[in-house]
């Protein structure tokens, strides 16, 4: 008697629901920065002169912070089997880098608030608000899960909290060069 | 050296070249912008397969790669229109 052939779906890691909610997170993203670009051809004089106002550094900086957060992450869901303890020190320094970011996200808003920029500006500046925004909506989301995963790092919970995160943090690598350096 | 320690110090430099790049480059160029994509697009397919783990499923790993190609080909399909005199 042979085994049944085994669904494509059985090679996807961890929980499947994780991995549509990846999806779907890409497609609403992905749609917005569709949208954004669409938008820039009809503006590109004010979409330049906007994005010139962005803080290059304070991005790039935050995407190191990011990609280093997923590092710990990472590095805490492969001991998530073996020692709670070593997830749990990972899973704080992930915790701590995503507080990092949205540190330096918080800066750049306050500069530009001092600039007298804000949502209503232009569409450049709705779009950077709403989809840089939303982001930092799941990097507090990721945060919160981070909190609940460090009193109870079981194996199960922590693979789909990091995973959530490093969905998070491939958001942001598509996010950052569209909005800042394009 | 792990795969993740690996994924981390490619993560890094691609992020620091990607946006010198940016930053030092004249104006808005379009080899520029496609490099920036096309890098960003290696930042993503190395999060894909080391940190979630797409790296052991051929079928998936290339499903994702294809789907975030085809979507930074529109992106950059979109900046051309937008940057032609």
């Amino acid at each position: 008697m042979t085994n049944p052939p085994a669904s494509v779906l059985d090679e996807l890691p961890g929980e499947l629901m994780i991995w549509v909610l990846i999806v779907s997170e890409l497609l609403v993203f992905g749609a917005g920065l569709i949208t954004f670009m669409a938008l820039r051809m009809a503006e590109p004089e004010t979409f330049a002169q906007s994005q010139d106002l962005l803080n290059r550094t304070a991005g790039a900086i935050n995407t190191v912070v990011l990609v280093f957060s997923g590092f710990c992450a990472a590095v805490a869901a492969q001991n998530a089997k073996r020692s709670p303890m070593k997830t749990r020190l990972w899973l704080g320094g992930a915790f701590l880098s995503g507080v990092v970011f949205l540190i330096i996200k918080y800066s750049e808003y306050a500069d530009k608030a001092r600039l007298g920029i804000g949502i209503e500006s232009n569409d450049f500046f709705t779009f950077y608000y709403l989809l840089t925004g939303f982001h930092a909506m799941h990097v507090i989301a990721g945060l919160v899960i981070f909190l609940l995963l460090l009193i109870r790092p079981a194996p199960g919970y922590v693979h789909a909290g990091v995973s959530f995160w490093h969905m998070v943090d491939l958001v942001w690598i598509l996010l950052f060069p569209i909005i800042y350096l394009l | 050296m792990n795969t993740l320690t690996k994924a981390l110090i490619m993560l890094i430099g691609l992020s620091v070249v990607t946006t010198l790049l940016a930053i030092q480059a004249p104006a808005r160029l379009s080899w520029v912008a496609f490099m920036v994509l096309f890098l960003s697009g290696l930042k993503a397919r190395i999060i894909l397969n080391s940190y979630l783990g797409l790296g052991a499923s051929q079928f998936w790993r290339r499903g994702f790669t294809s789907f975030i190609g085809l979507y930074l080909v529109i992106v950059f399909g979109l900046y051309l229109l937008g940057t032609a005199p």
